[in-house]
């Protein structure tokens, strides 16, 4: 049932007010009738009126006045007025009337179906228009209310990233594609990339990631079980290779038209970075171990052969070919003793690090192998343009080049050049101050795809000859004193120049806690 | 006539202990031999000994364990620890020398020829 509406009908004449009454009584609105201008407008203050009906001519207020001061009020101006008048039926009083607002005119005699249809019909627009006035009303408070839920999840979403920003990790939104979305300080911060620079750009691309598997796999998986996990690669802005542990959630919008990749990333270089060292630490301390058991259990009986020998070399009963045999045997077991001498011990004289003169230790070395250097027909070229004073443990450092001065002279077997330089150094990376020795041989080279094992403990390329623990231990004491050792070998159309590089900084103090795993050596009793 | 030099040999392997002592009685020491410290400290107490040559690594005690205990009984008696481990033990100081075996039987008499000479030269002066 649609509700009704007010019309007021106004008349100084009480029997004009029922002949109207009477007319619009069928419309089934409520009839308010007044008898005067003032008293419609009191009746205007009080309700809401939806058609005014108005004599034209009334005394004191007439209606031309009255509808004047409807209009001033801004909340009658919509109003519906019509006018009814006897008289004053110019084309002017029309007009002056349609000026005040008035929406329609009737003259009598009142035909009272054409008054009822006027006034049904203004009645029916009223009561449209407030319907629409109260849809619009609705409506307006529905907008209202779903701004504030939007400004409210706005905020909230605000709070979210805010708290996103908070967090160490790096924490990035992206799309199927890897198209970035969102980008928190964190990933400003670990990858050293901005949000400006990298939002709408694919992640993929800018980090250069490297993933465990394809990325086809990884995305079946996020897609069918809505979350991935694993270690990715990746490179931040300034080169520098990270490893992240990333755990991606697939983020779907509502009907996953537009699906999202929550991506949080945490940066483990440095864990893995400490379990490796930890590995090869307690790998080196194994290996030490093992050396120092092997290098007793072969000293032993070694010392008895040679004392054996030694007896048998000055036994009367041997003749000269014996004597012979019995002394090549006992080079060779000199030999032997020198092997595990260099390989499984390290020997070190004092307890305490001592200045120690590199030019010093190498000549002492040259000075053993200067036999064997004429022998091979090696031309010696030493260049010393510094004492080498460093802190350290001599038995060290001249083990360190007695491998690489060894090695030098065993791959020049039909002679070549060894040279020798020391020189005062700065290594660049730390701006350190040091001695840089440089053995250089125009020996057999090192093939390339030995050079990544060559420092591995048990790698040879002299199948019998070597232990294969020579320059891995020569690479464990440089390191111990925080130095460097390199290599280059380049091949030439008539040989090759291999040349190895060691760098010693001179404040270093090596660690004695560092020398013990590497040396391991104390066999336990 | 010069009386031999008597040299107290300690080591756990038979072999390595017999060897030694035909390498040192080539050289025209005397030599007696034991088998662990605590033979070699009963020896000592018997007998006349102008130097002490052992292993470092035996069951029960150790070479430098045995050159404390004789320190203590005769200060004057050089103790030579020959050794096959790699690193210097911390208590290789309580004997006079720690050498390694490694060093051939050469230098293991030369060491002793030079300790005893030593030690002649010292008590010596101080005695007479």
């Amino acid at each position: 049932m649609e509700p009704k509406v007010n019309i007021l009908m106004v008349d100084d004449q009480p029997g004009k007010l029922l002949t109207y009454e009477a007319i619009l009584g069928e419309l089934g609105e409520n009839l308010i009738k007044a008898s005067s201008g003032r008293e419609a407008l009191d009746f205007l203050l009080k309700m809401d009126i939806a058609v005014v009906l108005m004599d034209v001519s009334m005394p004191e207020l007439d209606g031309f006045q009255l509808a004047d001061m409807i209009r001033q009020h801004p909340r009658f101006q919509k109003i519906a007025i019509i006018f009814i008048s006897a008289v004053h039926l110019t084309d002017f009083d029309r007009l002056q009337g349609y000026q005040r607002g008035a929406m329609d005119y009737i003259s009598v005699p009142v035909i009272p179906e054409l008054l009822r249809a006027k006034v049904s019909l203004f009645a029916e627009l009223h009561r449209q228009a407030r319907e629409l006035e109260l849809l619009n009303r609705e409506l307006e408070q529905r907008v209202l209310k779903r701004t504030e839920e939007l400004r409210e999840s706005e905020k909230q979403l605000r709070q979210r990233a805010d708290l996103l920003d908070l967090a160490t990790e790096a924490i990035m939104v992206r799309d199927l594609d890897g198209v970035l979305q969102f980008w928190n300080s964190g990933a400003e911060a670990f990858y050293g990339w901005s949000r400006r620079e990298v939002l709408g750009r694919n992640v993929h691309q800018i980090l250069r990631t490297k993933l465990p598997s394809s990325a086809e796999e990884i995305e079946s998986v996020i897609v069918k079980g809505g979350r991935w996990e694993g270690n990715l690669v990746q490179l931040t802005r300034n080169g520098r290779e990270v490893v992240v542990a990333s755990r991606q959630v697939l983020q779907s919008d509502g009907g996953g038209v537009r699906a999202a990749i929550l991506e949080i990333n945490r940066d483990i270089t440095a864990q893995l970075q400490a379990e490796e060292a930890l590995r090869k630490a307690e790998k080196l301390a194994a290996m030490g171990r093992v050396a120092g058991i092997i290098a007793h259990e072969i000293n032993n009986p070694l010392e008895a052969i040679r004392n054996a020998f030694y007896l048998l070399q000055h036994h009367p009963s041997l003749d000269d070919n014996a004597r012979v045999y019995t002394r090549i045997a006992d080079e060779e077991l000199t030999r032997v003793a020198h092997i595990t001498r260099q390989t499984l011990s390290f020997y070190r004289e004092s307890k305490e690090a001592v200045p120690v003169s590199i030019s010093e230790i190498l000549d002492d070395i040259l000075s053993l192998q200067a036999r064997l250097l004429q022998r091979n027909g090696i031309v010696l070229e030493k260049a010393y343009r510094s004492d080498g004073p460093v802190v350290g443990f001599p038995g060290e450092l001249k083990q360190v080049f007695l491998n690489l001065i060894g090695n030098a002279i065993q791959a020049m077997p039909e002679g070549g050049r060894l040279r020798i330089r020391v020189s005062e150094a700065i290594e660049k990376r730390h701006r350190r101050d040091g001695i840089r020795v440089v053995i250089c041989d125009t020996g057999s080279g090192i093939r390339p795809e030995d050079a990544k094992q060559l420092f591995e403990p048990f790698f040879t390329t002299k199948s019998t000859k070597g232990t294969g623990l020579g320059l891995w231990i020569s690479k464990g004491i440089v390191q111990k004193y925080h130095g460097m050792i390199q290599f280059r070998s380049l091949r030439f159309i008539r040989g090759h120049i291999t040349a190895f590089s060691v760098f010693i900084p001179k404040s270093a103090s090596p660690q004695v806690s560092g020398s013990r795993l590497l040396s391991g050596a104390s066999v336990t009793q | 006539m010069c009386k031999k030099e008597i040299i107290l040999c300690v080591d756990d392997e038979e072999n390595q202990l017999a060897v030694r002592k035909l390498v040192l009685e080539s050289e025209g020491y005397a030599v007696l031999t034991a088998a662990s410290g605590q033979q070699a400290l009963g020896l000592l107490e018997q007998h006349q000994v102008d130097l002490v040559l052992s292993d470092h690594l035996m069951p029960g005690l150790t070479g430098a364990e045995l050159a404390r205990q004789i320190k203590v009984l005769k200060p004057d008696l050089p103790v030579i620890l020959i050794s096959a481990v790699n690193e210097i033990p911390s208590d290789a100081s309580n004997a006079d020398l720690f050498m390694s075996k490694l060093d051939g039987p050469m230098a293991m008499c030369q060491n002793i020829s030079a300790m005893l000479a030593r030690c002649k030269n010292g008590s010596g002066g101080s005695s007479s």
